[in-house]
């Protein structure tokens, strides 16, 4: 069948605006995520024939990566992991009145870094996936601490913010150094008598939604009933609608971000949430106003959608070019491989011309999909504001208590982790301490921890991170000029703090 | 001609009756039993062939059985919890290996549950050089560590990725006491990690699976990911029940090329080493023995048909289903084997 044949088949084309619509579904409701609906659907793909089941899978994966910027802009609570940096500039966007807008820019953001990866992924994948086996642990782990040096860049209070991280960090790496990832199988840092619930350690999902969605509602509650929002406040006054020019001088942004998340994605194990907080990251550290970022910045908006689209692409990568997964959901794309026969490995574009191609087509048709059913279905979503906070609370409780319970397929403590982060975020920002970067702390401590021990494991000299390849000598650099950005943000925000005082 | 209430009533109670032949069987099941896996992984072995027996569970008895990929540990606890018999695990020998190997948690499988019927066997497991590597076979490995030469071996260890480690060192020590330091480990975790090892040139061989790493094998030598087969652990009665074509390019004899007897890693003085990974099921001992025994009555029945093994064989595993006394027996006696490698090679 070839690729014509795609396009005119009703059931493909039906399949892709079904599975994109569920994503965007699944990735809008806090508590749900794209890993989960590609989970929901996996089995379907026996029934449905590899190519349409691909179809069904990989639209779920576009539309629930793009779905989660919905509650990230408009509630502040990010849909997946990946959404985390759209809360930081979209929300207060979506607070002083530019919802509508702050979602059109998201939009268009996410095709445009879906469409980069897709291109990448299109023309080069080989060759990437040939580069993505010179990053060894070693250079993954500068990867990682790379990421993690957006820890003092996102912090109003640099030292709080790096004590937050550092608390993040130690929290994820409480339970089992498990074996799955290279460790010894030995449990550390629970607490007496925690070692029936806390083997695993705490879930990413659970805290993540906890962290955001329960503290928010905690906090709403403190102020008691508040006026309700109108749909009025999401677009007010000429000055916040949205209009393209807002995307003049961001062309080289949404290249780099949409560049960066596809280069994220074809490296296997470092994550999907590093794509967003990296494309960030860059887009701050060389804005001429880095002041803005995380007071409502559309640039901020835009890197972040950008990087996490540009994931899309770029975790397939390695999955065709090598068989191996490059984030979580598409480690469940191997099983509808896997549940068809058909072996995922160096020859499967050549073998698989067909399918490939179909891969590739249903993947740009859910982005257009996406792209037009989300920028004319806004104002719906934006009515979700409007909803009084009576009633809009009490179901996003409900979904992140379900979603919490079904993302590692029904373990309770994962609902008792929500809870528990619910209370210690808003214990969190009592005490100042800063969210952001504890939460980047959290999802990156599991890998920077295995990548530096297996690191000094595999090569028996420190030095090795210093020493490894160029790779490594010039994410010392980024590294180096990210830490010296942050310092040098940090004393200008104090000195204005000053001046103004 | 009339129709009474009553002959529409029998008509409709015959039909259901029809629809169901197996519901008489099934009567005393749960309508939704939760098969948890030893697995987190919807992409592996463990995940698919516990996806081919639910369906056909489901579809025999008449119930809803759901595969819930959650992983060794929640599995262990999920099963502990519930004695009803709407949990049941599936899992494979990294089950009762994981506690040889004295990892942190394992429960010993053999006394904290009830061992069922054995399921099929993945006979992929296998072990790989990089395509240039100056090992040619197994023999070349062993002599090159009794002329004390390191060889690192990339494994994650605890279990099945282990178990051909271990067998390696008991040959080096079987053929030259004191060569199996030779063979060291490169602990990594899972297969990207293993292969990743072998392209750094931190590893000299890796454990493989014939699924994952045959296009690898495929590829030109000058390929820098390039890598050959060098030992597959199935044993030849299982590779023969393969599909001749084997998989890719790789035939059936090609394999056979690279198992015992034609490869050979002794495991005692006159008898090889071999290793099936098996799948099977377990249950918490508390269950209702019939209940239990209702599934593996079911599983006898559903073998019989022959349609299974189809679907098995059409994902490259070999269906071998053992009655549960039967698979006791026998997993209790692997266990055993493979315990007196394990501890013969700690003790020095």
């Amino acid at each position: 069948m070839d690729l014509l044949a795609h396009l005119l088949d009703p059931w493909f084309i039906g399949l892709i605006f079904g599975g994109t619509l569920m994503g965007i579904v699944f990735g809008a409701i806090p508590g749900m995520t794209a890993t989960m609906a590609v989970a929901v659907c996996l089995p379907l793909t026996f029934s449905l024939g590899l190519v349409n089941g691909l179809a069904l899978l990989l639209s779920l994966y576009v539309g629930g990566i793009t779905g989660g910027l919905v509650p990230a802009i408009l509630l502040g609570i990010p849909g997946t992991p990946s959404s985390i940096t759209t809360t930081f500039d979209g929300f207060p966007m979506a607070k002083r009145g530019e919802g509508e807008k702050a979602l059109k820019i998201a939009i268009i953001a996410s095709v445009a870094g879906g469409l980069v990866s897709l291109v990448a992924l299109f023309f080069f994948a080989p060759v990437l996936a040939k580069f993505a086996i010179k990053f060894s642990y070693v250079e993954k782990f500068l990867i990682i601490f790379f990421a993690l040096t957006v820890m003092a860049a996102l912090s109003k209070d640099m030292l709080l913010g790096i004590f937050s991280g550092v608390l993040g960090i130690f929290l994820s790496l409480i339970g089992t150094y498990d074996i799955t990832n290279g460790g010894n199988g030995h449990t550390r840092l629970i607490p007496p008598g925690m070692d029936y619930w806390l083997d695993g350690g705490f879930a990413l999902l659970p805290v993540l939604i906890g962290i955001f969605g329960v503290t928010v509602i905690l906090e709403e509650a403190e102020l008691g009933m508040p006026r309700g929002q109108s749909l009025k406040d999401i677009e007010v006054g000429p000055h916040s609608r949205f209009s393209f020019s807002i995307f003049k001088g961001q062309t080289l942004n949404l290249l780099r971000s949409g560049s960066i998340g596809t280069f994220v994605g074809i490296l296997p194990g470092v994550g999907g949430s590093a794509a967003s907080i990296l494309s960030y990251t860059a887009a701050k550290t060389t804005s001429r106003h880095p002041e803005r970022f995380g007071k409502g910045e559309p640039a901020g908006v835009i890197a972040s959608e950008a990087g996490n689209n540009g994931l899309t692409g770029g975790a397939l990568v390695p999955l065709l070019s090598l068989g191996i997964p490059g984030d979580s959901t598409t480690a469940l794309l191997i099983g509808a491989f896997a549940l068809q026969g058909i072996q995922v490995g160096p020859l499967f574009i050549s073998q698989n011309i067909d399918t490939w191609n179909a891969m590739i087509t249903a993947m740009v048709i859910s982005n257009l999909v996406m792209l037009v059913t989300m920028f004319f279905a806004i104002r719906w979503f934006a009515m979700v504001i409007a909803v009084p906070k009576q009633i809009l609370y009490p179901f996003i409780l409900m979904m992140c208590v379900i979603g919490a319970y079904t993302i590692n397929y029904g373990i309770i403590f994962d609902v008792w982790t929500l809870l528990i982060f619910g209370v210690f975020g808003w214990l969190m920002v009592k005490l100042k301490l800063e969210v952001a970067p504890f939460i980047i702390g959290f999802i990156l401590g599991p890998s920077a921890e295995i990548y530096f021990v297996k690191s000094l494991e595999s090569f028996g000299d420190p030095f090795i991170f210093f020493t490894k390849s160029w790779i490594a000598a010039f994410l010392w650099v980024l590294i180096i000029a990210s830490v010296v950005m942050s310092v040098i943000l940090s004393r200008r925000n104090r000195s204005d703090g000053a001046m103004r005082t | 001609m009339t129709i009474s209430r009553r002959t529409l009533l029998v008509a409709a109670s015959a039909a259901a009756l029809m629809a169901q032949p197996m519901a008489a069987a099934a009567q005393d099941l749960p309508r939704n039993v939760r098969m948890v896996i030893g697995s987190s992984s919807t992409g592996g072995d463990t995940y698919q062939n516990a996806s081919i027996l639910a369906e056909s569970l489901s579809e025999h008895l008449g119930i809803n059985v759901r595969v819930d990929p959650v992983g060794a540990s929640e599995a262990f606890k999920a099963l502990a919890r519930d004695s009803r018999g709407t949990t049941i695990m599936m899992h494979h020998d990294q089950s009762y290996l994981q506690e040889l190997y004295g990892i942190e948690g394992s429960p010993d499988i053999f006394a904290e549950t009830i061992v069922g019927p054995t399921i099929s066997v993945n006979p992929g497991n296998a072990y790989l050089v990089p395509a240039d590597s100056p090992y040619q076979s197994m023999d070349d490995i062993l002599a090159a560590a009794e002329a004390g030469e390191r060889v690192r071996v990339a494994i994650q260890p605890g279990g099945v990725s282990e178990i051909g480690f271990t067998a390696m060192r008991n040959a080096a020590r079987l053929r030259a006491p004191g060569s199996e330091a030779n063979i060291v480990p490169v602990n990594t975790g899972d297969q990207a990690d293993k292969n990743q090892a072998m392209w750094d040139d931190l590893a000299d061989v890796i454990n493989g699976s014939i699924q994952a790493n045959e296009q690898f094998t495929q590829l030109p030598s000058d390929d820098p990911t390039a890598m050959r087969f060098i030992w597959i652990t199935a044993t030849p009665e299982t590779l023969n029940k393969a599909p001749a074509e084997g998989l890719g390019a790789t035939s059936r004899d090609d394999m056979l090329a690279y198992a015992a007897p034609a490869v050979s890693v002794p495991m005692t003085a006159d008898e090889n080493f071999t290793f099936d990974k098996e799948f099977f099921l377990m249950f918490n001992p508390e269950t209702d023995p019939a209940l239990i025994q209702a599934i593996d009555t079911a599983m006898e029945e559903i073998y019989a048909k022959g349609a299974i093994q189809e679907r098995f064989l059409s994902s490259f595993f070999t269906p071998q289903y053992r009655p549960m006394a039967e698979a006791q027996e026998h997993l209790q006696s692997k266990n055993n084997d493979y315990e007196t490698i394990i501890s013969d090679l700690k003790s020095e």
